[in-house]
């Protein structure tokens, strides 16, 4: 009996060493953190949709091999839920409500389409949800809205630096054409040309727009041709459409200069436009991530991109990127998951990103400081490749 | 406003409009012979214009082969569809409703996970530029009108004249009275969806080097062709003939003064005005 019950401590004590052996305190405090992203997956948007969900897992992937977040006295391992809602605004509130009350999540990093993030804000401003994107439309952003940010300049920061730019370097350049989707991001692209273009001097000869979707635009470009613009500017045109748009407008015989305000993936434009269509279009809201104009940081974002996904990343893809990683890092600061105290962290002061410093500010655009502030960096495209020419500071910045 | 803007506007609208007769003709003799409409019609467009791509864009074969290929494939997944699918259905709108809005996502979803989700670009078949007195004519454009017209002109001789295309015009008047004369129905579907499906992937095929090619591409030409066959009338090959004309100029011109919003409202309004007022459409029968 007595042997019996040394045997049973015998064992007993192994057991322990054994379980104390495998045990970890990180393993035993992992928690996971569920992050929301959005996109348009599919559809003539997709390349934006793509963008924002592979940045945002490298940087969730790039945490959770580090040991995950510390936040508090807790450990948190990312946990991604991307859903597509196909650039429709309907599906994104869908999404977004799946998101906030089935999965719970406190904070959505990445989304694109004006009209999405219309949506989106509708289920997340009165949750307290944190809701960062890349979407253009100017009522994304508001006093109204203070738990939304905006990672990626906007029209609102790109088109007057890019139309100085044209108006100093090109002053041949007189009559602006501009043609975006007939949706929120559009308008909004639109209205920003048009305001700073006039107010440059320029004069806007046409201000058009077309549904999402269109493939045929020979009757537009007919129209805006016949008033003999000097720019054709794609403006908020996704990059297939754009595409479309230069490679018609070329068929039909225009031989003007040609602008992409809104432009940030180069690489299907120019695959759908063709090389000869392409050369020549200036895009202030692009990046060529081995130029020098950019942060040896974004370099290395964008060598790691290419050989995960065998895709060249655009702006897109850095902004969230960077906001991620802002975000994160404001939770840890904060020590807490509630998008209050993170709000507080995040606000108030620049942030060290890929980018370079960023500043969030914007409060005379939007009457909020919630916009990612950074240089502009204007390209052309030449023989198929994205060329940068200068870097210009948005008003904002400069201030 | 010029004489030449003005027929430019025209040239517009009519350059693709026969293409998008050949999807209009090809939903509505598959609603004439099973009664059923189809709503996966657009994504056998898209495989059309994926075949195309892959034959003409990828594989450097002939444009011509790739054209063919492209019917003969989407033709040969009509007739699987039909089989497996739509023959249990006939006449069963609402049931044939839901289940081509199911196979609408089976194929959409399938061809993103085939190809992806970016848009391909399709080398141009023919190139060059005409221009006559200002106005500017692609010859691809033409190219596409005039293959387009050639395809709808042997439907027409094959409906008209040929013992099978006869055969087809009895089911679609009456499948029993048919049925009773010694016309096999259920082969008669079968090719009658073939034809359809073959008709909507020649038009994909021909579409695919002037436009991008992607999985969601359908949806736009299947809108136009309901809209087509609303106007001309469902049944009616002279029609959707009519049809798509009328919705071209209606597109070129009416860009000139309103927006494309407007020009969508109005082509939608035109529908309403042709289903209040002469519902069978302009020329559609009783």
């Amino acid at each position: 009996m007595r042997t019996g019950l040394s045997v049973v401590r015998v064992v007993a004590a192994l057991a322990s060493v054994a379980a104390m052996a495998v045990w970890t305190p990180a393993a035993a405090a992992d928690k996971v953190l569920p992050i929301g992203v959005l996109g348009p997956l599919s559809g003539g948007a997709a390349a934006y949709g793509l963008d924002t969900s592979r940045a945002a897992e490298m940087k969730a992937d790039e945490i959770n091999a580090a040991g995950g977040l510390k936040i508090g006295g807790d450990v948190y391992k990312i946990k991604l839920i991307v859903y597509d809602h196909k650039a429709s605004a309907a599906d994104a509130a869908t999404a977004a409500n799946k998101l906030v009350s089935q999965d719970k999540v406190k904070y959505i990093i990445g989304n694109t389409v004006g009209a999405t993030c219309n949506a989106v804000q509708t289920v997340t401003e009165p949750q307290k949800v944190l809701f960062s994107f890349m979407c253009w439309g100017t009522k994304n952003l508001g006093p109204d809205k203070p738990y939304s940010f905006r990672s990626l300049l906007s029209q609102w920061e790109v088109a007057e630096p890019f139309y100085r730019w044209v108006k100093e370097k090109h002053p041949s350049i007189k009559r602006i054409a501009a043609i975006s989707p007939n949706d929120t991001s559009g308008i909004d692209t639109n209205t920003a040309v048009v305001k700073y273009a006039k107010a440059l001097g320029f004069e806007v000869v046409a201000d058009e727009y077309y549904e999402r979707g269109t493939k045929d635009f020979y009757p537009t470009l007919t129209k805006i041709l016949a008033l003999k613009p000097d720019l054709l500017d794609v403006a908020a045109a996704p990059a297939g459409e754009a595409g479309l748009i230069l490679k018609q407008a070329r068929e039909l015989g225009f031989k003007g200069a040609k602008g992409w305000t809104a432009g940030v993936n180069p690489v299907p434009m120019i695959s759908v436009a063709g090389k000869e269509a392409a050369e020549g279009v200036w895009t202030p809201a692009n990046i060529d991530v081995t130029s020098e104009f950019v942060s040896p940081a974004v370099r290395k974002f964008g060598e790691a991109f290419v050989a995960r996904y065998k895709e060249v990343p655009g702006a897109i893809a850095i902004a969230n990127y960077a906001a991620f990683d802002v975000i994160t890092k404001a939770m840890v600061e904060a020590g807490s998951l509630d998008t209050d105290k993170v709000l507080a962290a995040l606000t108030g002061r620049p942030h060290q990103t890929i980018w370079g410093p960023v500043v969030i500010g914007g409060k005379d655009t939007y009457g909020i400081d919630r916009q990612f502030l950074y240089p502009v960096v204007i390209a052309e495209i030449r023989d198929g490749k994205l060329v940068d020419l200068a870097q210009v500071a948005p008003i904002g910045l400069k201030k | 406003m010029s004489l030449s803007l003005l027929v430019q506007a025209l040239l517009n609208g009519f350059g693709l409009a026969m293409a998008y007769v050949l999807v209009a003709l090809g939903l509505t003799l598959i609603f004439s012979i099973l009664e059923i409409i189809n709503f996966a019609h657009g994504e056998f467009y898209m495989v059309g214009a994926f075949v195309a791509y892959l034959a003409f864009g990828v594989w450097g074969l002939p444009y011509v082969v790739a054209l063919l290929a492209a019917i003969i494939c989407v033709a040969a997944a009509g007739v699987v569809a039909e089989r497996l699918v739509f023959r249990h259905l006939r006449g069963k709108t609402l049931n044939a409703f839901i289940v081509s809005l199911g196979l609408l996502w089976v194929m959409q979803a399938a061809a993103q996970l085939v190809f992806g989700v970016q848009d391909k670009s399709v080398p141009s078949a023919f190139s060059g530029i005409v221009r006559l007195s200002g106005v500017v004519i692609s010859v691809e454009r033409l190219a596409v009108t005039l293959a387009a017209a050639t395809l709808i002109v042997a439907l027409y001789a094959f409906l008209e004249h040929t013992r099978t295309g006869r055969a087809m015009r009895a089911t679609a008047q009456d499948a029993d009275a048919a049925a009773l004369l010694g016309v096999n129905i259920e082969a008669v579907s079968a090719l009658g969806f073939g034809v359809g499906c073959g008709l909507a992937g020649a038009s994909g095929a021909l579409l695919a080097p002037i436009f991008s090619v992607s999985p969601s591409m359908g949806a736009l030409p299947v809108l136009k062709a309901f809209i087509i066959i609303i106007i001309g009338g469902m049944g009616s090959l002279p029609g959707a003939v009519l049809g798509g004309l009328l919705l071209g100029a209606l597109e070129g011109v009416g860009t000139l003064f309103f927006s494309s919003a407007a020009v969508n409202l109005l082509g939608f309004l035109m529908v309403i005005a042709v289903l209040l007022l002469r519902p069978r459409g302009l020329l559609g029968g009783t």
